[in-house]
Order: structure tokens, then sequence, then C-alpha cells
């Protein structure tokens, strides 16, 4: 624990003391806002099932570009010999890293969650839907940030790993639509593996334990590979 | 001395390819032992077996007793290891990246304080604790891989190709540091560089194609089977007197000397052998003017053991 701690300290640093990681959040904000605006004015409703969707996008584009540089930064410039010759479990590595890019997601979220409280204060919205929508793009984020730092296991190289991770979270999201061409039972088992068909129900204000267990499936699938990864030497 | 470091029939396997094969040997306390052999020849596999970072095909290695695949955690707190250029994180400073490194050996937070002054005043490092390692010169950064590498007060600390790409001063500095880190701890340093190992280790283990050659003392004290003599006579029969002491196995003029009268270098089977050459050498009538022990030709055995290198 107290390992993990110590990485955890050292990742949050390297985040936050990188420009990358305002430019995120600060273009994320921008875009989040316009939306938020836009959908306000446009439709006069006070819901967020929009912006959840706009958000869950930007997620797909943005995660990858946080995760990228957790392990491939480690092993192009050999710091992963160090921190793999010291007296430290590869689970403790890899939560620590996961756990740190998930800090900066849930900064984001938290930011976001000022167009809830406008929202609040102007209407009186359905406050269900809104944090169901929000657990969902929590979850969503947390599954990509997974599967960017499983993929960041697997290269040295950074834009590699953004690029796959990217392609991956984004083949993930809109492959459902393939099932419409596969027969039974293909059909059903690639509409279950899609990110937009469970997160879906969590942003129209509906949680189902089986949207829960496959987020949570693929963050344990995605950690437990990373952990492989770097065991495997 | 007890055994530090022990490497049992160690083998390891890249995809078809043999980096290091049935390795054997052991490294008792104090010594420090360099790993010499051209470029692939598996030097840095066996440090970062016994480092942790890589898991042997088969065999076993220990440092302390401890198997590093078994008691992985506990092993690696045995070790302080300096992987080849010296990785570490450029927007760290000295001093922060040595307490991180003192708190992943879990390090007190007193002990750490006092882990991290020890090794920045042992590396000389004050005057860049507070500098970004990124701003280091090459000198200063291999030295600051080696300070974290004595946090935890290691029995044993692994030291991969320390005098890469440092300048000559640099190097004469890198070496003073590992000759003085031998003898309070075991030291296991790499090199591909006959000059360096000669300087810096007691005894080397020469390796080519992952297969251990041999494992030769380096400095005369432990040894003892090759000495100077330098002998007035007259050079043929000089010659034939030492080479017919019984247990002296070769016999040559040291070229290095250009001395009037020749100095000879003989090795012998045994350091015994000594007295037995002075005998025959003051019997035959020569003037024996000086016996000495003499380091081991490094380069002709590195030579002799690869042999033209396509084994």
């Amino acid at each position: 624990m107290r390992n993990f701690v110590t990485l955890l300290a050292k990742e949050e640093k390297a985040i936050f003391s990188s420009p990358i990681a305002f430019a995120i959040v600060a273009v994320y904000l921008l875009l989040m806002g316009y939306t938020f605006t836009l959908m306000l004015f446009l439709n006069r409703t006070a819901e967020l099932v929009r912006v959840f969707f706009q958000a869950a996008v930007l997620f797909l584009l943005i995660v990858p570009v946080i995760t990228m540089r957790l392990l491939a930064e480690e092993r192009r410039s050999g710091t992963l010999e160090i921190l793999l010759t010291s007296p430290v479990r590869e689970i403790e590595i890899v939560l620590a890293k996961y756990a740190a890019s998930l800090t900066l997601v849930g900064l984001m979220l938290a930011l976001t969650a000022s167009d809830a409280i406008v929202l609040g204060v102007y209407a009186d919205p359905d406050w269900g839907p809104i944090y169901s929508g929000f657990l969902g793009l929590l979850l969503l984020a947390a599954t990509l940030a997974a599967i960017g730092l499983a993929v960041s296991g697997l290269t040295s190289n950074q834009i590699v790993a953004a690029v796959v991770a990217m392609g991956v979270g984004i083949l993930l999201w809109m492959i459902d639509s393939i099932g419409y061409l596969l027969p039974d039972p293909f059909d059903t088992i690639v509409t279950n593996l899609s990110l937009v068909a469970h997160f879906t129900p969590f942003a129209t204000g509906a949680v189902f334990l089986s949207d829960l267990g496959f987020f949570l499936t693929v963050i344990l699938v995605c950690l437990l590979l990373s952990m492989r990864t770097l065991a495997r030497r | 001395m007890s055994a530090v470091l022990v490497a049992d029939q160690l083998t390891k396997w890249y995809g078809p390819r043999l980096a290091v094969d049935h390795v054997s040997f052991v490294v008792a306390s104090g010594e420090i032992v360099g790993l010499l052999g051209p470029n692939g020849s598996g030097k840095t596999t066996i440090l970062r077996i016994f480092a942790g970072y890589l898991r042997p095909s088969s065999g076993t290695a220990r440092i302390d007793g401890l198997d590093v695949v078994g008691d992985a955690l506990a092993a690696r707190r045995h070790v302080g290891y300096v992987p080849e250029d010296a990785p570490l994180y450029p927007g760290m400073r000295v001093r922060e990246f040595l307490s991180f490194m003192g708190r992943l050996k879990r390090l007190t937070a007193a002990a750490l304080t006092r882990a991290v002054d020890a090794a920045v005043e042992r590396l000389d490092l004050g005057p860049m604790a507070a500098t970004q390692i990124g701003r280091l010169s090459r000198g200063y950064r291999q030295r600051v891989a080696i300070a974290q590498a004595l946090l935890g007060d290691p029995s044993l600390l692994i030291l991969d190709e320390p005098t890469n790409g440092l300048d000559p001063r640099q190097i004469i500095e890198m070496r003073d540091v590992i000759r003085s880190l031998g003898g309070e701890r075991t030291v296991v340093v790499t090199s591909h560089i006959l000059g360096e190992m000669e300087r810096v280790a007691d005894r080397v283990a020469i390796l080519l194609a992952g297969q251990l050659l041999g494992v030769h003392a380096v400095r005369p004290s432990h040894d003892g089977r090759r000495f100077r003599l330098h002998i007035r006579g007259e050079e043929e029969q000089v010659r034939l007197c030492l080479a017919g002491v019984p247990g002296v196995a070769a016999v040559a003029i040291d070229d290095e000397c250009r001395t009037s009268p020749a100095t000879y270098l003989v090795d012998a089977e045994h350091p015994s052998v000594s007295e037995a050459v002075a005998g025959a050498v003051v019997r035959a009538g020569f003037g024996l003017l000086s016996l000495e022990p003499a380091p081991v030709d490094l380069e002709a055995l590195f030579l002799r053991l690869t042999g033209d290198g396509t084994r």
C-alpha cells in the first residue's frame, strides 16, 4: 500500500506538471461548454443526455492521450527497469498508474458537474438520469483508461499507444453496428461488446447491473493484461 | 568469505535465441567481479536476471541465499542496480528522485533522510541535489543512478557498463567510486573494455555467446599464479632455467618493462611455485634482482579464451 501511495504521488506529479493535462482539460471544458450551451438554448429542456453522449465521444479521443505515456514512456526511457527491479509489485505499479489517470478523468467529470449545477439553479431537472449519466461516464472513462493503460504497456511509442487505444475504444464504441450483418448468436455477442450499448442506459437514466458488470469486467481484464505485460519478461 | 551471489546453470532463451547458456559462478562477499565479453555475450542478461528484471528460462540465481524468482521481492531488497545508460526521471530533482527510490525500498522517514544524505555525500552530489536530473551531465546522472542503488544498504551492487559514454575524467572518477564500493559491498560490474576491468575488478568472468569461458583473478593478491622477475643473465638460458622449474606453465619476456637485464613473466600452476623459481634462478647462478606478483594479462587471457571470436 505504501508503495502504491509513493508511485501514485509520482504519477500525479508527472501528469499535473505536464502541459498536456492542462491542454486536455481546457479543450474538454471548451467543447463541453459549447455543447451544453447549444443544447440548453436549442432544446430548452433540463436534461443532460446529449451532453453525456458528447462527453463520451470526447473521452474516446481524450483518454488515450492521457494514458499513452503511462507505461510506454517508462519503457522508452528505460525507467521501467529501475521500477521493476525495485522491491515493488507489478500490481502496485499498474494500480498507481491507473489511479493517476483516473484522477485527471475524475477532475474533468467534476468540472462537467457544473452543467448539472446550472440546471439545478435555473430549472427543476430529473436528477436520476443525471446521477446515472455521470456514473455511466465515469465507468466509460475508467474502461477507456484501462484499455489505454493495457495498450501503453505493449509499446514504447506513445503515439502508437494513443492511436491504438483510440482505435480499440472507437471500435468497441460502434461494434454493435456490425451485429446487424451477423447471424444469431454472433449478433448478440457483438452487440454485448459494444460500449455504446452499455453506456446508453446509464445516459438515459436506466442502471442495469449487467452494464455495470460489463464495464467492471473490461476494466479488470485490461488491468490484468497490463500486469501480465509487466510480469512477462 | 560467504557467497553473496550464486549462479547455478543459469540459462536464458529469448525466443529461439540462447542468450545465456548454463552459466554457473559464485561471487563472495566484498568482491568486485567483472563480467567481460563482447556485445551480445550475455553480460547484461545475467545482470538483469540477478536484478530481478528478467526471469531465467532455467537454472537458479540466488542473492544472499534468496532465489531471485521464488523470493523476488526479498532478493531485490539485497540488490542495488544501475542499468546501462542510467535511466532516470529527467523531470525529477536529484534529492526528490533519491527520496522516491528510498520510499520504494521501504525506508522509514528518518532512515530515508539519513540514507539520502549519505548517498548524496558519498557520490559527491551535494551541489546538484536540487538540480533537475534532465539538466545533469552524463557523469552526474551516473552518480545519481549509483546513489539510488546504495539506498537501503544492499549487500550487492550491480552496475551495467557504468563507464559507458563518460569522458576520460568521468571514467577515472567512476572507477574510483566503484573501487571505493568494493570491500564493504559486493559489486558485479560489466564492461566490454578490458582496461576498465583490469583497473576495477578483483576477478573477471569471461563470457562469449552466452557461455562462461572462465573466471580469473585480475589482482595478484587474489591469485598469485603470475609473477614478474627481474633477472640478470643471458636471456635464452634464463628462459630455459625458468621453464624447467616444475609447476611453471609459461615464461615470457615482459614487453611492457623494457629493462636491461630483461624482466620475465612467469605463469605458474600454483602461487607456491614462486619459491621454487627463485631457488632455481639463484642455484643456476643468475642474478635475481626482484620477484613480485604480477596481475593477469587480461588481454592475452581474453584472446586465448575467446579464440578467434567465432565460437
